[in-house]
């Protein structure tokens, strides 16, 4: 009895850390409708300025606190005015992108000024402990639950009783209506991002303390399980942003009780999905609120995409095609076949993000699907790789849609959310089914790509066959997209209550987007499995799946030649920037972020 | 088939082409044009940390190597590509490598998916691929050209075993592991040790890397009740476990793997980390002249700062390389014969390197068992703590 008082006290403990972030995402999705991938970003450089100050300046706490705080809410400034607010009357996608491409850069920016080796932040605060249960709390426990609590509460009486306050909450019910009572709206975004950044910033420089350690890996984890918490207690909703991260804290605490700690991570995004599948506003979203995401249609904006003549693709086929015939180098040849298998996964998550509109963030698991089924199939029941790729994409199609269909009621963000939840439970699933999947050895020794009896083991060959999959399932989509089929699916993107009044059943067109897709994203994730000889959990991470939908925003969301650009140049620029060595990543998220600026709707547009 | 065959002629004759080129520019100036090896991995991204500790040690391997005359005259260099440690981008750089007539041999990467994934480019291509991380138990039969100096865990675990049950005579132990291919073969090879040294394996629990909390796992080790908890971790994660175990209020021997072996262990746990016991390769106060050597050269060359493992191992593996290139020259079948032939390398892990040719990996690591006293890394006096 007394170990679940334990483990009690240790989710609402960790829990705890997750609620510092989760408000600060709370915050600014409540006003900008924006899921903030760059606060994560904001919390590691909060975290190092922490550090420059305890152990450069050797500043006292109170004053290391301010410190922080205020250096984290210029940065949030700087972002807000130089990152967003050009992309205010852009496609709604635009800033979500631009945040991704945000944290690249200022991840990149501390880890090359401080070097990635973690580093100590100490504790200023005295090391007494207190006996609660089994174990021990400390001072810090008590500080990071006080500035959690504190922060919001002076959200709410901000929110409730300041002229701001009350222009912030105007703003967040209808930005339109608020501008034209006068409110200057840009000043309100100001403000929330000041704040959240240096609620983002603080709350880095305490989890460090806490650890003792702070090192460049800590954004994406924070984001992820900021996001998680977030949307459990209600995207935008601040109490609920706290109470959904001490019921993350405890389920997962739990999880590790019952199951053993490899589990722990599948408890967090199992509870999500669950959340948002029976409640889809979060738990604490009252029902007289008003829809917090856009009806569909507003959040992928029509654009005119880009017409490319008919000859002009036949060229471009063809000099592909040829490629190999000319001296040009293996390793040109390899990045050109990576880039035709992530052209094979962006086209998958084109079609169901930007022709249907399922924005999905969890694209990797689909590729580990199939990669896993055909790795396995070849392997363990000799069949032939060409069969056991088609095998590969078949399963992808049919689990993935599978898995994803409890969210088919869920719109706009909240896709986006319970597909990256999904993404990590497949992955946790491979690492922890080990009597199938081998857990964390991964599968070694792959058969190499074969057809037909003859291996394909040259660069020239992989190329030519990675290519050739890649234009069927091109050309396979274009037919799609201009049949009657594919109307259905844009017209459910449009405006599915007016899809549904016209009698089209939106789980079975959503289903019918995934099965396709999921073939296309199985069969890359399959070749790639025979391509590399060994896969494990790792091959296939959270990264991969932004990347994917970076390459699909970028060429045009729904623009079938857009998404193969996308994936070349995305595949090409890292490449390219090689010569800049530490640096590339970094002038990566700037291009990135200036694609954004100037094309947000993509290169080619959306279909 | 004819028609690739017909291609790959055509680019074997290019590529031969090239390599004429590049082989008359060598001829013209021997000595001024360095012995280029590459090297693949994380510089950037999740693991940049390792790859940043790689080319300290690399670094230092060079520098002696350039002042005891080169390798014939001619001097080492390396070409470092970043892969992030990703299977995607380490492909691409093997099939760089291995068209770039220059390199001689490639070291790298870092993560089993990343290195294995490019081996059958490098087994095809012939050109060999040293992992001197890579302790995946698979990575040496991808082929021929894949050779290690990675510590076997079969080797490593059944010494942590010795020193946690048979020194330190725990009987009921607790096993925390990363939860990745290292950490899992690491886990089964040591629980087999432990068990066959007569402990009892109360509980094991993998984590993985991204974990920062471990107060619930520590709850389940406290239950099982154990009188010593084994990590096999690395030394950020080793020392957030060592401080949330003493936070807790778990006061058992904390015996770790030598991977947590690094000053930044000592920096990141404190006070928590005072008397855990770890199983290592080398010590600072090591007599061995090979271990002298590496430790003052690296205080000398980086301000004082302490090497640690992986710091260890990229030092080594350059040595080995050099060692390596010295027998084989710069034709990369040589160089893959010349593994055959090194004897006795110094070496601060192994003390003598000599491949094991069946297994291509180095046998007999080198066994320090020490624990930390006063926030220091000491030899363990053989007092109970």
């Amino acid at each position: 009895m007394s170990s679940w008082l334990d483990y009690t006290i240790n989710g609402l403990i960790v829990g705890n850390v997750y609620a510092l972030v989760a408000v600060g995402l709370a915050l600014i999705f409540g006003v900008s409708r924006l899921i903030n991938f760059a606060q994560g970003s904001i919390y590691l450089v909060g975290a190092y300025i922490g550090w420059v100050a305890v152990v450069q300046l050797h500043t006292p706490l109170p004053l290391t606190i301010i410190v922080v705080a205020v250096a984290a809410a210029l940065v949030g400034l700087i972002i807000e005015r130089f990152g967003l607010r050009p992309l205010q009357n852009s496609v709604r996608i635009a800033p979500l992108l631009a945040t991704i491409g945000i944290s690249f850069v200022l991840d990149q920016l501390v880890m090359l000024t401080f070097s990635p080796n973690p580093r100590a932040l100490p504790s200023q605060l005295p090391d007494v402990r207190f006996q609660v249960g089994g174990g021990t709390i400390g001072p810090l426990d008590l500080l990071i639950a006080g500035v959690g609590l504190t922060s919001a509460l002076l959200l709410f009486v901000f929110l409730r009783y300041s002229k701001l306050g009350w222009a912030v909450r105007a703003t967040a019910q209808d930005r339109d209506a608020a501008m034209q009572m006068g409110v200057d709206v840009n000043r309100v975004n100001q403000a929330v991002f000041g704040i959240a950044a240096a609620l983002g910033g603080v709350s880095g420089m305490l989890v460090g303390m806490y650890y003792n350690q702070i090192d460049t890996a800590m954004s994406l984890q924070a984001t992820l399980k900021g996001v998680v918490a977030e949307v459990v207690g209600g995207a935008g909703n601040v109490p609920g942003a706290i109470i959904g991260s001490l019921l993350l804290g405890l389920v997962e605490s739990y999880g590790v009780a019952v199951f053993g700690t490899s589990y722990r991570n599948l408890f967090a995004f199992l509870l999500l999905v669950v959340v948002l599948v029976l409640r889809p506003n979060g738990l604490f979203a009252s029902a007289r609120q008003a829809p917090p995401e856009p009806l569909t249609g507003t959040f992928i904006a029509p654009s005119r995409p880009v017409r490319i003549p008919r000859w002009a693709l036949l060229v471009a086929t063809g000099i592909f095609a040829v490629l190999p015939l000319f001296p040009v180098s293996f390793y040109v040849l390899q990045t050109l076949i990576n880039a035709w298998l992530l052209g094979m996964l962006a086209l998958s998550l084109t079609l169901v993000a930007g022709t249907i509109g399922q924005v999905s963030l969890g694209h990797a698991a689909l590729l580990a699907i199939g990669a896993y089924t055909s790795a396995l199939l070849s392997l363990n029941l000799s069949v032939p790789v060409g069969l056991a790729i088609i095998g590969g994409g078949l399963m992808s199609a049919a689990l993935g849609t599978a898995l994803i269909s409890p969210s088919f009621r869920l719109r706009g963000h909240y896709v986006s959310i319970a597909t990256l939840a999904i993404g990590e439970i497949v992955s946790l699933v491979i690492l922890n089914w080990e009597s199938v999947t081998r857990g964390p050895i991964g599968i070694s020794g792959i058969p190499p790509l074969a057809l037909f009896g003859y291996e394909l083991v040259s660069p020239i060959s992989i190329y030519w066959f990675s290519f050739i999959v890649m234009v069927v399932l091109a050309l396979l989509q274009g037919r799609l997209l201009g049949s009657h089929l594919g109307r259905s699916f844009r017209a459910i993107r449009d405006d599915d209550v007016a899809a549904r009044a016209y009698g089209l059943s939106l789980n079975r067109y959503k289903s019918l987007a995934f099965i396709f897709g999921g073939f296309a994203a199985g069969v890359s994730g399959g070749i790639a499995a025979h391509l590399y000889s060994y896969i494990n959990h790792e091959t296939f991470n959270t990264q991969q799946s932004i990347l994917a939908l970076t390459v699909v925003i970028l060429g045009g969301l729904g623009n079938v030649v857009g998404a193969i650009l996308g994936a070349v140049a995305l595949v090409g620029l890292p490449e390219v920037f090689r010569v800049a060595a530490e640096y590339r990543i970094l002038i990566y998220g700037i291009v990135l972020l200036l694609l954004v600026r100037f094309r947000p709707q993509g290169l080619l547009g959306t279909m | 088939m004819s028609n690739i065959n017909r291609r790959t002629l055509v680019k074997g004759s290019l590529a031969a082409a090239i390599a004429g080129t590049a082989l008359s520019r060598f001829a013209f100036a021997d000595t001024a044009e360095p012995i280029l090896l590459g090297v693949s991995g994380p510089l950037t991204g999740p693991n940049a940390q390792y790859g940043t500790q790689w080319k300290q040690g690399f670094d230092l391997a060079l520098d002696e190597i350039l002042a005891g005359g080169g390798i014939n005259g001619r001097k080492l260099a390396y070409n470092f590509e970043d892969s992030q440690s990703d299977p995607r981008q380490s492909v691409a750089i093997a099939q760089k490598f291995v068209s770039d007539p220059r390199i001689v041999l490639e070291l790298g990467d870092f993560s089993s998916p990343a290195s294995m994934a490019a081996s059958p480019i490098y087994q095809r291509a012939g050109l060999v691929q040293f992992g001197f991380t890579n302790s995946h138990p698979d990575f040496t039969k991808g082929g021929d050209f894949m050779w290690s100096t990675s510590v076997s865990q079969a080797d490593e675990q059944p010494l942590l075993a010795a020193y946690a049950v048979k020194k330190l005579g725990l009987k009921k132990l607790a096993v925390l592991h990363l939860n990745t291919d290292w950490g899992r073969t690491s886990r089964d090879y040591f629980v087999n040790a432990a068990k066959e040294y007569g402990a009892e394996v109360a509980v094991t629990e993998g984590y993985i890397a991204e974990e920062r909390d471990f107060r619930s796992t520590l709850v389940r080790v406290r239950d099982a009740n154990p009188d010593g908890l084994i990590l096999i971790s690395y030394y950020s994660d080793g020392a957030l476990i060592a401080r949330q175990a003493r936070q807790v209020g778990l006061k058992q021997v904390i015996c770790a793997a030598s991977s947590v072996y690094s000053p930044k262990f000592l920096e990141l746990g404190g006070e928590a980390v005072e008397d855990v016991h770890v199983g290592t390769r080398y010590f600072p106060e090591d007599p061995r002249p090979e271990v002298q050597k590496f430790i003052t050269g690296f205080k000398k060359k980086y301000n004082g700062l302490e090497p640690d493992a992986f710091n260890a191992y990229a030092y080594d593996a350059m040595n080995m390389a050099a060692a390596v290139v010295k027998i084989g020259g710069t034709d990369r079948r040589a160089v893959r014969d010349a593994f055959t032939k090194v004897k006795d390398v110094p070496s601060v892990i192994f003390g003598a390197a000599t491949f094991d040719v069946a297994s291509r990996r180095v046998k007999g690591a080198m066994n320090a068992e020490l624990v930390v006293r006063k926030g220091q890394f000491a030899l363990w006096d053989g007092k109970p703590t």
